[in-house]
C-alpha cells in the first residue's frame, strides 16, 4: 500500500501533501506548482496526504501489498482471503 | 445517457488500482461508466523530476527553551514554557501534529472525581495491570493533573466532538466487511475545522512559538554537563540547522524498524540514540509493544486506521470501579497481551475476516468506550464505525511499551529531568518509568493525556530553569563536527542502501521467537546478527540524497535500539507483561521487581543494571501468586506447579 498519483492535472499546488507527510515522501516543484511523489518507497501508507489533498490528485494503491512481514498469512482462512480479494478489487 | 458515477462509487472504484494499471483497467469497464472513462483516460499519472529544495531562510536559532518534537508531549511542553514568558523554539522532523504517534490516537482518558471516579479503584487497577512496575508516584500526578490536561486540550480544539463518519453519511455502512469504505476526503473536508492536527501549529502560533518543520535534530550539545542547544539539518535541502538554548526538552517519541500497519514511521529512536550517547541510562527496553496489522492487507496503515483518524477522539473513562478494578486489568492483559502472544505463536489470525462489526464493538469497549451512542454520556466512546481491524501480529516491530521505555530519570523524578543541567525528556519512548509498567494496556486511552501532562510539567520546569540560567552557545567547532557526521553517508563510495539495511533488521527482529516469545538462544542469535549490522553495515550506509541521509541516520538509531532491546530482554530472566520468556515463563518477584537500565560506559561498552522499584509500588507481596497475577502465559502455571486455568479467549473470541 502506497500513495500514488491519481491525476497530476488535479494537483492545485496547495502543498498539503508536502507539509503533512511524516515520511519525507514529497517534494514541491515551485516552477510547475505541483507536488512530486519523490520517494514512494518510504511511504508508510498512513493516508494523511490522501485525505488532505485539496485537489484530490492522490490515491492510495495496493501496489505495496507485500510491504509488511506477512509471516502469518499462510494460516489465514478462505473467508479472509476472499475479503482481501474484495478489498483489492474495489 | 450513461448513469453518472456517484462520488462513493468513484472512490470505491479507484481505491484498488495501481497508478500505472488504472488506465487499462478502467478502459475495460462497462458502458455505464463511459462518462468518467473519458475523463479518466486523460489522467496524468507520471511524476515530475525530483526538484532541488532551497535552504530555509533561517538556519540559526537562539532561545531560552528548545523543544524537540511537536507531538502531544512537545506541544504541551512548548506551550507551558511560553506561558512562563520564555522564548521557545520547536524543531520537528515532520510537522507538529502530523508526525510521530500524535496524529493517531482514537481515545482520550482522564480522571475525574466529579464524574464519580473512585481514585483508590483506579490506583488498584493500574498497579495490578502494570504488574507492579508502574510508577505510582507519577500515577498520583496523573490523577491530580489529567483533568486540567483534558481541559487544556479541549480548549485548544484538539478534543472537538463532531459527527462520526457513521453519523455523517460519508461512511458506507453496507454491513459487508469488505465494503465498509466511504468518502474519506469528503468527510474530512466537511469537518476540516475540527481536524485536531491543524490545532498543533495554531497553538504554537498563538503563543508566539517559533517552529521549524522537516528539521531532523541529530544531536543535543552538552558542554561541562550543561546543555547548549541542538544541531540538525533541514531534510529537504540538507541545510544545517543550529539552535542555541538554555534548556532543552526532548520529546522525540519512540520508533519502530518498519511501520507496517501501525503508522509510526516518523519516529525512529532518534532521541533515545542521542540520550544514550550522552551517557544517560535507558530503561524499559525489554517491554515490546507488539501491534497488529491486517491479515488481508498487511502493512496497510490507512485501512487499519482511516476512520479512527478522521473521527473525533473518543472521550473515555468512568469504567473502572472498586468492583471492576482487578477484572478490568485482567481483561486488558488477556486481550492485549496474552491473546496476541498466543495468536502470534500459533500463526492464527484473530478472526476469519467476517464479523468486523463485532470486532469493532470489542475494540470500542476494550478502550473503555461504550457502544451506547448516548451523547449525554460525556466520556463514552462514540466511534461505532464498522472498520477493518488489525488481526495479525506484524506491525511496528521495535516499538517499545508506550510509557515504559526511554531515558530513566530515577525513581523520584516527576518531570523528566535528566542528570544533565538544562535537559529534560518527555513523552512516549523518551521518558522511562511511567505508570503503566510492564504492560501499558491498562492505560489504553491514557497515553495521549499522560504524555501531555508530562510535557506540561517538563516545559514548566525547563522554563523555570532557563529563567535563571546563562546561555552557553554551541561552539563553531562542535557545529563543524556535527555537520561532518550528518553529511558522512554522502561520501560513502561503496556501501549499503539504508532501505536494504532496514529490511535486514526487520527480518532479524520480527520473528515471534525474537520479539514475542523470547528465549536465551533466540535473543542471543538475534544479537549476534544485530552486532554484525552495527559493525559492518552501519558505518557503510550510503546516501545519494538528503532524504537518504535521514534514512542512514535513522538506521543507526534503529540498530542501537535493537541492541538495547535484546540485551535488556536477555537480562530480564522472567516473564512479565509485555516481556515473555519461554525459558522463564513466570513472574519472578524476588529477582525482577526492578527496572533494567542500560548505559554507555567510559570504554564505549554497555553497562546493564537492575534498579529495584519502590516498595510501595510492589503491591502486597504476601498475596498468593494467583491473586497477584490473574492471567497466565503458556506453561506458566505448569512450571510453577499451580492448577491450570480454563481457556480464556480474548479479543476475537476463544483461542
Ligand atoms: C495508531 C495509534 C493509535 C493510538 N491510540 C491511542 C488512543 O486511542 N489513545 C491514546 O491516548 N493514545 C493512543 N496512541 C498513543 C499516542 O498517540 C501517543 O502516546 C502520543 O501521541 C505520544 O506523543 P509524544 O508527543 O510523546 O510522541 P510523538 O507523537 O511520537 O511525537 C514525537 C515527535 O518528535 C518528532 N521527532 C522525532 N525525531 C525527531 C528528530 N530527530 N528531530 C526533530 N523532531 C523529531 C516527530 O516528528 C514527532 O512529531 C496511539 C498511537 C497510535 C500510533
Amino acid at each position: 500500500m502506497s500513495v500514488a498519483r491519481y491525476d497530476l492535472n488535479k494537483c492545485i499546488g496547495c502543498k498539503s501533501c508536502v507539509t503533512v507527510c511524516p515520511m519525507d515522501v514529497f517534494r514541491f516543484d515551485e516552477a510547475a506548482k505541483k507536488s512530486v511523489i519523490a520517494y514512494p518507497e518510504n511511504c508508510q501508507s498512513c493516508g494523511q496526504c490522501f485525505v488532505n489533498c485539496l485537489g484530490r490528485s492522490l490515491t492510495i494503491v495496493n501496489d505495496m501489498y507485500g510491504y509488511a512481514q506477512t509471516s502469518y498469512r499462510a494460516a489465514t482462512t478462505v473467508a479472509m482471503n476472499r475479503t482481501a480479494q474484495k478489498v483489492i478489487d474495489r | 445517457m450513461a448513469k453518472s458515477i456517484s462520488r462513493r462509487d468513484f472512490i470505491k472504484g479507484m481505491a484498488g488500482f495501481g497508478a500505472a494499471s488504472a488506465v487499462t483497467a478502467l478502459a475495460g469497464m462497462p458502458a455505464a461508466h463511459a462518462e468518467s472513462e473519458t475523463e479518466l483516460v486523460e489522467r496524468v499519472t507520471t511524476e515530475l523530476p525530483i526538484p532541488e529544495v532551497e535552504a530555509p531562510a533561517k538556519t540559526e536559532y537562539e532561545c531560552d527553551v528548545l523543544v524537540i518534537g511537536g507531538g502531544f508531549a512537545g506541544l504541551n511542553a512548548a506551550a507551558a514554557a511560553a506561558d512562563q514568558g520564555q522564548r521557545v523554539v520547536m524543531l520537528d522532523k515532520g510537522r507538529p501534529g502530523y508526525s510521530g504517534l500524535s496524529p493517531w490516537p482514537s481515545s482520550h482518558r482522564w480522571a475525574d472525581k466529579e464524574m464519580g471516579d473512585d481514585y483508590d479503584a483506579l490506583r488498584k487497577c493500574i498497579q495490578h495491570g502494570s504488574e507492579y512496575l508502574g510508577n505510582m508516584d507519577l500515577y498520583e500526578v496523573w490523577l491530580e493533573e489529567s483533568k486540567g490536561t483534558y481541559e487544556r486540550l479541549r480548549d485548544w480544539g484538539i478534543l472537538d466532538q463532531y459527527e462520526t463518519a457513521a453519523q455523517s453519511g460519508f461512511y458506507n455502512d453496507s454491513g459487508d466487511p469488505a465494503d465498509c469504505s466511504g468518502d474519506y476526503q469528503g468527510y474530512h473536508e466537511k469537518f476540516i475545522q475540527h481536524d485536531r492536527r491543524t490545532k498543533f501549529a495554531a497553538v504554537l502560533k498563538e503563543k508566539g512559538i517559533e517552529y521549524a518543520d522537516y528539521t531532523m535534530v541529530t544531536n543535543v550539545i552538552v558542554e561541562n554537563n550543561k546543555v547548549c542547544g541542538a544541531v540538525g539539518f533541514h531534510v529537504p535541502s540538507g541545510a544545517i540547522i543550529t539552535c542555541h538554548a538554555k534548556a532543552v526538552v526532548m520529546a522525540m517519541g519512540g520508533g519502530c524498524y518498519k511501520p507496517t500497519g501501525f503508522p509510526t514511521g516518523g519516529v525512529t529512536f532518534d532521541g533515545e540514540y542521542i540520550a544514550y550517547n550522552l551517557g544517560l541510562p535507558i530503561a524499559g527496553k525489554e517491554f515490546d509493544d507488539f501491534h497488529m496489522t491486517l491479515s488481508w492487507a498487511p502493512g496497510n496503515a490507512f485501512l487499519n486506521n482511516n476512520w479512527t483518524y478522521l473521527d473525533p477522539l473518543w472521550l473515555c473513562g468512568g469504567d473502572i470501579t472498586p468492583e471492576t478494578a482487578i477484572s478490568y486489568a485482567t481483561t486488558k492483559g488477556k486481550v492485549m497481551v496474552l491473546d496476541r502472544v498466543t495468536k502470534s505463536m500459533t500463526g492464527l489470525a484473530v478472526s476469519d475476516g467476517t464479523g468486523v462489526e463485532d470486532m469493532t464493538k470489542q475494540d470500542v469497549t476494550r478502550r473503555g468506550g461504550s457502544t451506547s451512542e448516548n451523547p449525554a454520556e460525556v466520556r463514552f466512546g462514540k466511534c461505532n464505525d464498522t472498520m477493518y481491524k488489525g488481526d495479525i501480529y506484524g506491525a511496528a516491530v521495535g516499538f517499545g511499551a508506550h510509557l515504559t521505555n526511554g531515558v530513566f530519570c530515577g525513581l523520584d523524578d516527576l518531570e523528566g529531568r535528566t542528570s544533565i543541567d538544562g535537559l529534560w525528556v518527555s513523552g512516549d519512548g523518551m521518558m522511562a518509568c511511567g505508570p503503566t509498567g510492564a504492560a501499558y494496556p491498562t492505560g489504553v486511552g491514557f497515553t495521549s493525556n499522560f504524555v501531555s501532562t508530562m510535557g506540561n510539567r517538563a516545559g514548566k520546569a525547563a522554563a523555570e530553569y532557563a529563567a535563571t540560567a546563562e546561555l552557553t552557545k554551541i561552539s563553531d567547532e562542535r557545529i563543524a563536527e556535527e555537520t561532518e557526521k550528518i553529511l558522512a553517508p554522502l561520501s560513502v563510495e561503496k556501501g549499503f542502501d539504508p532501505n536494504w539495511a532496514r529490511d535486514q533488521l526487520m527480518n532479524i527482529m520480527s520473528p515471534y521467537w525474537v520479539y514475542i516469545a523470547k528465549s536465551e538462544a533466540t535473543l542471543q542469535a538475534a544479537l549476534t546478527q544485530v552486532e554484525y549490522l552495527r559493525d559492518k553495515v552501519v558505518p557503510k550506509l550510503q546516501a545519494a540524497s538528503f532524504h537518504d541521509v535521514r534514512l542512514c541516520l535513522e538506521m543507526q538509531h534503529k540498530v542501537l535500539n535493537a541492541e538495547l532491546s535484546l540485551r535488556a530482554s536477555l537480562a530480564r530472566q522472567e516473564t512479565r507483561g509485555l516481556h515473555f520468556r519461554t525459558d522463564f515463563p513466570y513472574r519472578d518477584d524476588e529477582n525482577f521487581l526492578c527496572f533494567i537500565t542500560l548505559q554507555k560506559n567510559a570504554d564505549g561498552g554497555m553497562d546493564i543494571e537492575k534498579v529495584p522499584v519502590k516498595d510501595e509500588w510492589k503491591g502486597d507481596l504476601s498475596e498468593d501468586y494467583k491473586s497477584r497475577y490473574t492471567y497466565y502465559f503458556p506453561r506458566e502455571l505448569e512450571t510453577l506447579g499451580l492448577p491450570a486455568e480454563e481457556e480464556t479467549g480474548g479479543w476475537g473470541g476463544k483461542k
